[in-house]
């Protein structure tokens, strides 16, 4: 569905970042991609969605059938690609002074004509799947508040619904639980899980023992390309490879 | 404390050294050069406070003059009154509009041609630099006497200042959701619509107001130099010697200003106060 050839970038300051990376991701899939801070791991997510140009290498999505290249693609085309890639931010994407619904609803606005959307043109089924979104996970009573009137880790919850609405077969989740009390993690992983029915996930993690509970396959970066890429749970091994020796024991959070 | 060593004693030597000169070269010069700047600029101006205490009583003459004012001339100040109101009400909506679109050009955020951009920024910060009196006539050049070239001189000079506001404004949004739809797909306009306007909206709306205040003190003088509204009116009844009307139209406008100001700074306070309050 997604495959990932030979990506290789570059810093601006001529450092390079990631050396060779290749993977293919399936329907199905709970991917979690983890590695030290400043590893590339975000740069890897935007280089997938087309938000970064990466240097050499492919990204080949293949949701329908029909493969499609995002490098070198702009404009309407990659706009087409882009509304089947769903994208879940560290911290806060929400618009804070629209409401929670309003939010939701920019899930699909890559599908709905630009002159229909300048005047709020959201069909009556557009709000009921809205909602509906909102009702999987669990905030459907929050559906009328501002966005800036929730707590942190109802904000997530929105981006979730945002993505569910949107109906992509790709979601990539950039530390989607990093700045949540760990109750909060796990009720945003619980509502991540079940996603994976209709597409595939890729999230980067700070902490490997949340990702082997929920994810079905761990990829580990350091110095720019794979060392890790295989079963959720990890060695003692695993996991020095990926981060160092001894360094993620003491403080398996940083950053 | 015991016996003070030398190495003490230069010190305070140089501590009575670098007091003399604070207060010499840092308080006691600087004042002392202000105080020259001030006396100079005043004689070449010829301030004179005996030709302003001469002037006295014939001040009170003209106010006598100008008392009581002519009350039965008011029902006919109500239309120029409102014909101000509205120039500067349509001159005002009209300049927010263009500023909008042009905030959108001169924000660094939004597109990437750099020159362009600089090149808005340069235009705007032309006009704030002229002086509203020129563009005025210079419209009134233009398209003639009348409300007309009112609105446009009102519209072409909130220009300057609210099209640098709404880009700064436009500069200082949330970037990640204008990340995150462009990431699901969006065009540029979706973008600005459901990430940029909503974000900004508050500022557009404060800065509009408080335009719309200085642009109804503006409009007065508009009538002035003939481009409409009750400014004409002042300067008729002035020229014709009829002080009491004069006076009845100084009043109207007090009332104008004060309305318009009251009612922009209620509006304005539910707006931004919204936001502090939430």
């Amino acid at each position: 569905m997604l495959s990932v050839k030979n990506i290789a970038k570059k810093l601006p300051d001529g450092r390079l970042l990631l050396r060779d990376i290749s993977f293919d991701a399936e329907k199905g899939e709970f991917i979690g991609i983890l590695g030290e801070s400043g590893v590339g791991k975000t740069v890897l997510l935007r280089c997938i969605n087309g938000l970064t140009t990466p240097d050499q290498g492919e990204v080949i999505i293949n949701g329908d059938g029909n493969p499609k290249k995002i490098s070198g693609k702009k404009g309407g085309e990659l706009r087409r690609i882009r509304r089947k890639i769903g994208m879940v931010f560290q911290g806060s994407i929400l618009v804070k002074r629209l409401s929670v619904l309003e939010n939701v609803l920019t899930g699909r606005l890559g599908r709905i004509s630009t002159a229909r959307s300048l005047f709020y043109g959201f069909t009556d089924g557009e709000v009921g799947s809205a909602l509906e979104a909102l009702d999987k996970v669990g905030i459907r009573s929050l559906a009328y508040r501002r966005a800036e009137t929730l707590s942190g880790g109802e904000m997530q919850r929105v981006a979730i619904a945002r993505a569910i609405f949107q109906e992509p077969y790709l979601l990539l989740a950039d530390e989607p639980v990093s700045n949540l009390d760990p109750k909060n993690t796990e009720a945003v992983l619980d509502y991540l899980k079940p996603l994976t029915q209709q597409m595939a996930i890729i999230g980067v993690f700070h902490a490997p023992r949340i990702v082997s509970q929920y994810c079905t396959r761990i990829i580990g970066i350091r110095d720019g390309a794979v060392v890790y890429d295989g079963s959720p749970t990890l060695s003692d091994a695993t996991i020095d490879s990926i981060y160092g020796t001894g360094k993620w024991a003491s403080d398996p959070s940083a950053n | 404390m015991g016996i003070r060593s030398i190495g003490e004693l230069i010190c305070v030597q140089e501590i009575v050294a670098v007091n003399a000169m604070m207060r010499y070269w840092k308080y006691l010069f600087p004042t002392g050069l202000f105080a020259l700047l001030l006396w100079g600029g005043a004689a070449v101006c010829r301030v004179d406070p005996v030709a302003l205490i001469a002037g006295v009583p014939q001040g009170i003459q003209l106010l006598g003059h100008m008392l009581p004012p002519a009350w039965k001339t008011f029902p006919e100040l109500i239309g120029p009154a409102l014909q101000t109101a509205q120039i500067a009400f349509v001159g005002t909506v009209l300049g927010a509009f263009l500023s909008f679109l042009i905030g959108l050009i001169a924000a660094r955020n939004v597109h990437s041609m750099k020159v362009l951009r600089n090149m808005v920024r340069a235009i705007l910060s032309a006009e704030r630099a002229l002086p509203d009196l020129i563009v005025i006539l210079f419209f009134v050049a233009i398209v003639g006497l009348g409300p007309f070239p009112g609105v446009m001189a009102l519209a072409a000079s909130s220009i300057g200042m609210l099209g640098k506001l709404f880009a700064d404004a436009i500069e200082e949004v949330d970037p990640k959701p204008l990340e995150s739809m462009v990431a699901l797909g969006a065009t540029k306009a979706q973008v600005i619509r459901y990430a940029v306007l909503p974000q900004i909206i508050p500022s557009l709306i404060a800065n509009t107001l408080y335009r719309f205040e200085v642009n109804i003190r503006m409009c007065i003088l508009l009538g002035v130099v003939g481009a409409g509204g009750i400014g004409f009116n002042l300067v008729t009844s002035l020229r014709l010697l009829k002080y009491q009307e004069a006076m009845a139209v100084i009043i109207t406008i007090l009332i104008l200003v004060t309305l318009c100001e009251k009612s922009s700074e209620i509006l304005r306070r539910i707006v931004v106060g919204q936001e502090l309050l939430r």
